[in-house]
Parts: C-alpha cells; sequence; structure tokens
C-alpha cells in the first residue's frame, strides 16, 4: 500500500507533531468478517480543523465513529488527550454530530441544546442547564428560537440545535459525521460558514467526515482522504488558505488547484487493481 | 433562514369548515337510510319483534329510559375500569420486557401466544372463578384490551433511531435513563394508537361478559329483551352500546391530543 503524503505548506509530516490532541496508531477493524479499517496511522493536532472524505464505504464514518468510542478497533490504539476514546467520552471531551440531528420532538430548541448536558452532569439544577443550552443556541445563531420544538424549525435549524447540543458539553473535540449531507445547497454553504466561525470561537478540535471536496476545502486544515476495500488512508493534503475564510475562497486559484489535486487523489485510490 | 410563525385561528377556521363539509354527505346517509327503514318496515308490514322501525326503536328508548340510563351507566363503569386497567398492565408488561433482557424474552413469547387464544370464549370460566359482579367483566376487558397497548408501546420503545442511542451512550447514560427519558416519551404516539384500538375492545369485552353473565348493564338488556321478543329494545340497547363505544373512542383521541401535542397529526379532514 501506498501512501501518498503531500503537503502545501512544507510542515513536518503531521504524526510527528507533538501538540497532536488525537492519535490513532495502526488502527483496523474488522466487521461481519470484512475488514472495514486497515492499519489507519492519524494525527489531530490540537485545535485543528481535520476533514475525512472518501467514497461511500471507505469506512470514515467507522473510523469516526471508533474516534468516539462508538466502535472497538479490532486492533491498533487510539489516544483522545491520553484517554481511550470512551474515558474521554465519559469525561465530556467528545461532542458528536451526525448526518440526523436526532432532536427529541416533544423537547424545545434549548431543552434538546442541553439535553446530554443534563445526563453527562447530574449535578446542574434545571435553571444552569436552560441558560446553558440558551448560550450554546446565541452560539449557533439560533438565540430566538429556543422555546420552538424540532417541528416548527428548518432543517439547517435543527442541525444547528444538533451543534449546540454537542458543544453545550464543552468537549475538547467535535466529531461530526457528514452534518449537512441532508441540507440543499445553499443551507449547506450558510452551515459551513457558520461552523468555521464557530470553530474560531471557540476554539475547538474538528474532525469531519464529508463527501464533498468542495467542503472539506472551504472548511479544514488538513483533508485525509480514504479509499475503499479496504478502508484505508490513501493520501493527505494540507489546505494553506489563510483564515478567516469566507465563500469567496472557493474562486481563489488555490482552492481551484487543491480541488484538482484532491480529486486526483480520491480517483487514483478507486482505480481498479487499487484495491488488492 | 426562514420560518413562518405558526398561529391556530385561521387554522381552526378552516378546519371547522372542512370537518362540516366532510361531516356532511355522511350525515345525509345516515337520514337517508333511517327514512328508508321507516318506509320499508311500513310498506311490507314487516313484524316488529322481526325488524322494529326506528320510530318503535324511539319509542322503546323514551319508555323504557330509566332502566336503560341505569344499564348504561354499569356498562359505562364497567369499560372505563376494565380500559383503565388494560393500559396500565398493557405498559407495564411493555416496560419490563423492554427494561429487562431475561424477563422480556420469556415474557414476549408468552404474550404472543395468548393473544390467539379466542378470549371471548374465556368468558364462562371468569364468571365461574369472579362471580356475576364487576371483576369478570374487568378481567375479560384486561385478557382483550391489553395487547394492543403493549405491541404498540413496545413498536414505540424498540424504533428510538440507533445515532441517538450512541449519543446517549457516549455521555454515560444508564439503561433506565434511556428509557424513561427517551424510549418512553418517544413511544407515546404509538401507545396513544394502542390506547384507541384498546378503548374499542373495551366495549366489547364488557358486552361480551355481559352475555356470558350478569344481572344489570345494557347486554344484559339485550339478551333479556331479545328472549322476550322485545326487538325494538334490543335495537334500543344497541344504540345505547354504539354511542358508549364512540364516546370511548372520542375521549381516547382527546387523551391523544393532550398527551401528545408533539406529535404528527393524521388528520381525516
Amino acid at each position: 500500500m501506498r501512501i501518498d503524503t503531500i503537503r502545501a505548506d512544507g510542515g513536518k509530516p503531521a504524526h510527528i507533531r507533538h501538540d497532536d490532541l488525537i492519535s490513532v496508531k495502526g488502527v483496523s477493524v474488522v466487521y461481519a468478517r470484512q475488514l472495514v479499517l486497515q492499519n489507519i496511522d492519524l494525527s489531530v493536532p490540537k485545535g485543528s480543523f481535520v476533514s475525512l472524505i472518501g467514497p461511500s464505504g471507505c469506512g470514515k464514518s467507522t473510523l469516526l465513529k471508533v474516534l468516539a468510542g462508538l466502535v472497538e478497533p479490532t486492533s491498533g490504539s487510539v489516544s483522545i488527550g491520553g484517554l481511550s476514546p470512551v474515558e474521554a467520552a465519559r469525561k465530556r471531551m467528545i461532542g458528536v454530530v451526525f448526518q440526523d440531528a436526532n432532536l427529541l420532538p416533544w423537547k424545545n430548541a434549548v431543552d434538546n441544546a442541553s439535553m446530554l448536558l443534563s445526563i453527562a452532569d447530574k449535578s446542574l439544577s434545571r435553571a444552569e442547564l436552560r441558560a446553558r443550552g440558551q448560550e450554546m443556541l446565541e452560539l449557533v445563531g439560533l438565540g430566538d428560537a429556543a422555546h420552538k420544538r424540532p417541528n416548527e424549525l428548518s432543517g439547517g435549524m435543527r442541525q444547528r440545535v444538533a451543534i449546540a447540543r454537542a458543544l453545550a458539553l464543552d468537549p475538547a473535540v467535535l466529531l461530526m459525521d457528514e452534518p449537512f449531507g441532508a441540507l440543499d445547497a445553499i443551507t449547506r454553504d450558510s452551515m459551513g460558514q457558520s461552523l468555521l466561525e464557530i470553530w474560531q470561537r471557540t476554539g475547538k478540535t474538528i474532525v469531519l467526515v464529508t463527501h464533498s471536496i468542495d467542503e472539506a476545502i472551504h472548511l479544514s486544515r488538513h483533508v485525509h482522504a480514504l479509499g475503499i476495500k479496504p478502508g484505508r488512508i490513501t493520501g493527505s493534503i494540507d489546505i494553506g488558505l489563510p483564515y478567516p475564510r469566507d465563500l469567496a475562497v472557493t474562486e481563489d486559484p488555490e482552492f481551484v488547484r487543491l480541488v484538482v489535486q484532491l480529486r486526483t487523489m480520491l480517483r487514483a485510490s478507486h482505480q481498479p487493481g487499487d484495491a488488492s | 433562514m426562514s420560518d413562518q410563525p405558526i398561529t391556530s385561528e385561521p387554522r381552526l377556521a378552516s378546519s371547522f369548515a372542512a370537518a362540516t363539509s366532510s361531516w356532511l354527505p355522511a350525515v345525509i346517509l345516515l337520514l337517508g337510510t333511517i327514512v328508508a327503514w321507516e318506509a320499508i318496515v311500513r310498506i311490507f308490514a314487516i313484524s316488529s319483534f322481526i325488524i322494529p322501525a326506528p320510530s318503535e326503536i324511539g319509542r322503546s328508548l323514551v319508555a323504557q329510559w330509566g332502566t336503560l340510563m341505569q344499564a348504561t351507566l354499569v356498562t359505562a363503569a364497567e369499560i372505563l375500569l376494565g380500559f383503565v386497567v388494560s393500559v396500565v398492565v398493557g405498559v407495564a408488561i411493555a416496560l419490563v420486557i423492554v427494561r429487562f433482557d431475561w424477563l422480556g424474552r420469556a415474557l414476549y413469547p408468552l404474550v404472543v401466544l395468548f393473544q390467539n387464544v379466542p378470549k371471548v370464549a374465556l368468558a364462562p370460566i371468569f364468571i365461574l372463578w369472579f362471580g356475576y359482579g364487576l371483576a369478570p367483566k374487568i378481567g375479560l376487558i384486561l385478557v382483550i384490551a391489553f395487547f394492543p397497548v403493549t405491541l404498540s408501546m413496545l413498536a414505540g420503545m424498540q424504533s428510538v433511531d440507533r445515532s441517538l442511542l450512541s449519543l446517549m451512550n457516549s455521555v454515560g447514560a444508564s439503561r433506565t435513563q434511556i428509557l424513561f427519558r427517551i424510549r418512553v416519551p418517544h413511544s407515546l404516539p404509538n401507545l396513544m394508537a394502542g390506547t384507541k384500538i384498546a378503548a374499542t375492545l373495551s366495549v366489547i369485552g364488557a358486552i361480551v361478559g355481559e352475555f356470558a353473565g350478569a344481572s344489570d348493564g345494557l347486554g344484559y338488556v339485550i339478551q333479556f329483551a331479545s328472549t322476550q321478543l322485545d326487538t325494538a329494545l334490543v335495537f334500543a340497547a344497541l344504540l345505547l352500546v354504539s354511542v358508549l363505544g364512540i364516546a370511548f373512542y372520542y375521549a381516547a383521541e382527546i387523551l391523544e391530543r393532550i398527551v401528545v401535542p408533539w406529535a404528527p397529526k393524521f388528520s381525516h379532514a
């Protein structure tokens, strides 16, 4: 297997950084006698924005679940700030956002935003939970929708509540599995932009799973491409475009060059014969 | 992001208009049937102990009003008590099945197996065990009506999205927390649908219970009147049983609107 590492900023290879918050070494996952992930090495620097991109079935969502402690790797090790993912999750270091917002339809936005926190920290009073939920809704731009139930919110707004719910835990890492995958293109763009703002204001480390090349390059600092059968990292790109980025960055020649480079990388990992 | 405020006033007015226009054909058909019935009985001079005319049923209803109302109260009490017991027991069984794996695996197949017993046939045994009073009717309603409650609540509790459960697990939620904070509220729309079925079955249970052995109630009146060939009284009692059935069904529907105002509504209007 060939690992093709191309760096735009000529920095050190990611896996020898010392300020890594997440470090994955030699992780393989076998599920139903199928090798879903093979020998994954991945480092995510603290405060970074990293995207995992690849075709359907490449195991990118499984990798995210491994990081969240929801899937136990068959071999290899995962460390999140020196802890196992399950320990890290118990210490509220991990916030997860899935493609489906999965809000509770009988609770309003503010109670949905504080729902996970209420379970993670039983010492908080109802008023404290509400205050925290409200604060998070304001962070995601939904401050005046606190008393609306999910069926009164649009798809984009529901996903914002899901992000607020994850952020309410004040996690070090935000793990997002195609969070904007079910949204229309225009909402998707504005959600991406909001996510960048939230990232810069909170300083969270974000790992985003996506199948959108534009989204990966627009948002992240590092992009890792995954190939299929078995799922493995086939290449990585550092995105040197300066922050803060807005949608105008998508017209930058450097952005266009990176899109071509990432597309070529993904296509190479898709070619017949590459999968052994 | 656009988001229209949801106002209730115009919707209420239009739903009233829609309800009237959707009910109107049914009301016309019902009145037409009654008129035709009356006409046919009179023209062909059909004996009243075979088919009584609507006017005769009306006369019987007025003449026997006191007896019928007393019987209605007895049957209504049986239905209400039996229904409440069925819902409580049905919910309890569903909770036990979901909360305790081992008990659930033991209980669930037996519950399904029991569902295939023709429960109406249990009525004489219940009379034998519990006598002629309220108890055998409650027992019969329970065995007939608890199943849709249990089954609908189970379906609701088990259809919680896996990724929501993943989120709960990731913050260390206990099984009991997941049960009462997620599964139970999530199951309420299903449970309410099961409750409406149970309300209808409770009426059947009460009447069957009274047929098998009673000294009071609308089922008793129907049986007694038919042995006297007082068919008009049989129909009068039947009418009251139907009114009871409709009343309990709509009571369950109102309960649904109170308990799960957030659930998607499937309106006929």
